[in-house]
């Protein structure tokens, strides 16, 4: 066995406790890198899915312009055009049309301010969550279309309604220039544990929308989701342009929720934070570890340099036990990682009502497992152990025999 | 014959202004092959750091120190290692064997350190520990061997890689009467088979009676000299 690796060794078997808290140092360093990581993941996905399919989808398309005001007399243009488009695109599994427009609700408790969404119950349910959410009362359906109102749960807390009351919407006529207002019943009651949905949306039947608004078969939204919801980050895809035509735009999550996409790009610069720090304290952990043993050694490398070892063995010998350390560490720190990301995926985090800046978490969060995580994260641990280990490494190549043999000779 | 270390005007200082301490001043040595040389002389004399200069372990203020000819401060930091690995062999007061390493593997050290085959390491190490009292705990680590073992592992150790010349710092200081006398009996055999040279800082007077050359050290400065013919 080469003396180097042996003496490295028998060394590190030498002192098993401070070993052992070393190990369990950057072994918990990687474990911490993982699991953070996978969190970080999960976070970020189970974020854009909440934000992006509870309601608004993965993407939309307006025409250009209508986003700026949300103008009701800005359709989309040409829709049947684009929905044939989606219909036949590859990467598109749903889609759906809406109108929008503010209007009033009234009921005999109070009178709010809210915005009207014309949907049709069937697409939607398959872009959105609105029939998940749920909660109280039914979804949409055929029977009695014409007086279908479904209001968040904060929306009827204020207006004091529950299912099957009495509620009356207004709405600007564009074609009459006239309020229209109808007798809506509550269908049902939806909870998307989001204060903007829950507090400021209603959802009607899309052809009475239409009818009210004086819009004739007109549509302000194409909302549509990918067969990939990651692939709705992707800005350089064709079909961006491909649905773009006709003055319309067709726009990601990205571009639709930039606060969104600035939070998620945070998630980076946290787990940066996070890694900086725990590898702060490891590469201190280390050194002070490494420094320990080695003026513990002292006279030993005073010995083994007077007798003739050179100063590059000594140097060699240091790292050389760095690097055992750091394997034995890895490998236990990626099975502690492991370990524990797929037991807490196993739980699930359920963060209930809470929401990160406005987006309710719509599903459990569980970390996500990923090859990064045994790859990148242990590679930077390996140099973070490594660097650490190369001030002692050179402080004991220094060491004066003269000095440390002081005792002696 | 040419000697085997040699000092000129060699001197030592420490602390600087009013606290200068001269260690060693204006020391002129030759040691010659064969010889069994004790430097004697109160503590605090200078005998330590006149060794850890012969032996390269440490620097000069003043003067040269020649390892076969060769001045120490010409050699760059890895000449010197492997010089004092090839030359020199060290005994320290303290034993001071590699605790991690059996009592073969510190004899061993060096020889794997000169890149000399195993079959020849291993030949010469069991020969050696035998030769100083040892078969049968070749392979003990220190920690379960006698202080007076230990030392003679360091003999051992020292001896092993054949260097031309053995510096030991007070080899029997740590060992009781017996087993200090059984040492020095077995260095001076080796001195006289082999004709291997010794350097020793001693109080011991024991060594100082066996030694062919005292050399007399107080306050940093040689002050005398006595041969014998035998030690």
């Amino acid at each position: 066995m080469n003396l180097i690796f042996k003496l490295a060794l028998r060394n590190i078997a030498r002192n098993k406790r401070r070993t052992a808290l070393t190990v369990l140092l950057i072994s918990m360093t990687l474990a911490l890198l993982i699991f953070s990581d996978g969190y970080m993941k999960a976070m970020s996905d189970v974020m854009i899915r909440s934000a992006t399919r509870l309601y608004p989808g993965d993407a939309q398309i307006h025409q250009v312009g209508y986003r700026a005001e949300y103008d009701a007399e800005l359709p989309v243009n040409s829709p049947d055009a684009l929905l044939e488009k989606l219909q036949s695109h590859p990467l598109v599994q749903s889609y759906t049309v809406r109108t929008m427009d503010f209007g009033m609700v009234s009921s005999t408790a109070n009178n709010l301010s809210v915005q009207v969404v014309g949907i049709r119950a069937e697409s939607e349910a398959q872009v959105s969550k609105l029939k998940q959410s749920i909660v109280a009362g039914r979804y949409l359906s055929d029977d009695d279309a014409e007086t279908q109102i479904l209001i968040g749960t904060r929306l009827a807390e204020e207006l004091e309604a529950k299912p099957g009351d009495r509620l009356v919407v207004s709405l600007n006529n564009y074609e009459t220039q006239e309020i229209e207002q109808r007798l809506f019943r509550v269908t049902g009651i939806f909870k998307m544990n989001s204060k903007f949905f829950d507090e400021g949306l209603v959802f009607i039947q899309l052809p009475l929308a239409q009818q009210m608004l004086g819009l004739g078969s007109a549509i302000h939204e194409i909302a549509f989701n990918f067969q990939q919801e990651t692939l709705s980050g992707d800005k350089s895809l064709a079909i961006w342009r491909e649905l773009s035509i006709a003055n319309n735009l067709a726009e990601g999550w990205k571009t639709l929720m930039p606060e969104l996409a600035s939070m998620i790009g945070m998630f980076d610069y946290s787990m940066f934070i996070v890694g900086g720090i725990l590898f702060v304290v490891a590469i201190l952990g280390v050194v002070n570890a490494m420094f320990m043993s080695i003026y513990e050694r002292t006279y030993e490398f005073g010995v083994i340099l007077a007798i003739g070892t050179r100063r590059l063995t000594i140097f060699k010998l240091i790292m050389t036990e760095g690097l055992m350390l750091c394997l034995v560490s890895l490998v236990i720190g990626a099975v502690i990682g492991t370990v524990a990301v797929l037991w807490v995926a196993h739980m699930g985090i359920d963060y209930g009502d809470m929401d990160f800046s406005g987006v309710a978490l719509a599903e459990v969060l569980r970390p996500e497992l990923r090859w990064q995580q045994f790859t990148e994260l242990p590679f930077a641990v390996f140099l973070m152990t490594m660097l650490a280990s190369v001030y002692p490494a050179i402080h004991a190549a220094r060491i004066v025999p003269a000095k440390a043999l002081h005792r002696s000779l | 014959m040419k000697p085997v270390i040699e000092t000129r005007q060699l001197g030592r200082f420490y602390g600087e202004g009013d606290t200068l301490v001269r260690a060693l001043h204006q020391v002129d040595l030759q040691i010659e092959p064969g010889e069994f040389t004790a430097i004697v002389g109160p503590s605090g004399s200078g005998k330590s750091t006149l060794l850890q200069l012969m032996g390269g372990l440490d620097n000069p203020d003043e003067g040269t120190v020649l390892l076969k000819e060769k001045a120490i401060s010409e050699m760059s930091g890895r000449e010197l290692s492997d010089f004092r690995r090839d030359h020199i062999g060290f005994i320290f007061q303290a034993y001071n064997l590699i605790p991690v390493l059996s009592a073969a593997e510190n004899c061993e050290y060096i020889m794997l350190l000169q890149g000399i085959p195993a079959a020849e390491r291993k030949a010469r190490v069991y020969a050696m520990l035998e030769q100083v009292g040892l078969k049968g705990k070749e392979q003990r680590l220190p920690n379960q061997l006698s202080g007076g073992q230990q030392q003679r592992v360091a003999v051992a150790r020292a001896m092993v890689s054949r260097p031309d010349i053995i510096l030991a710092d007070e080899p029997t200081a740590n060992l009781d009467s017996q087993t200090g006398m059984d040492l020095l009996d077995m260095m001076h055999e080796l001195n006289r088979q082999q004709g291997m040279t010794f350097v020793f800082s001693t109080h011991d007077p024991k060594i100082m009676e066996r030694a062919s050359r005292l050399i007399h050290i107080e306050d940093g400065r040689v002050i005398g000299e006595q041969r014998r013919d035998e030690g």
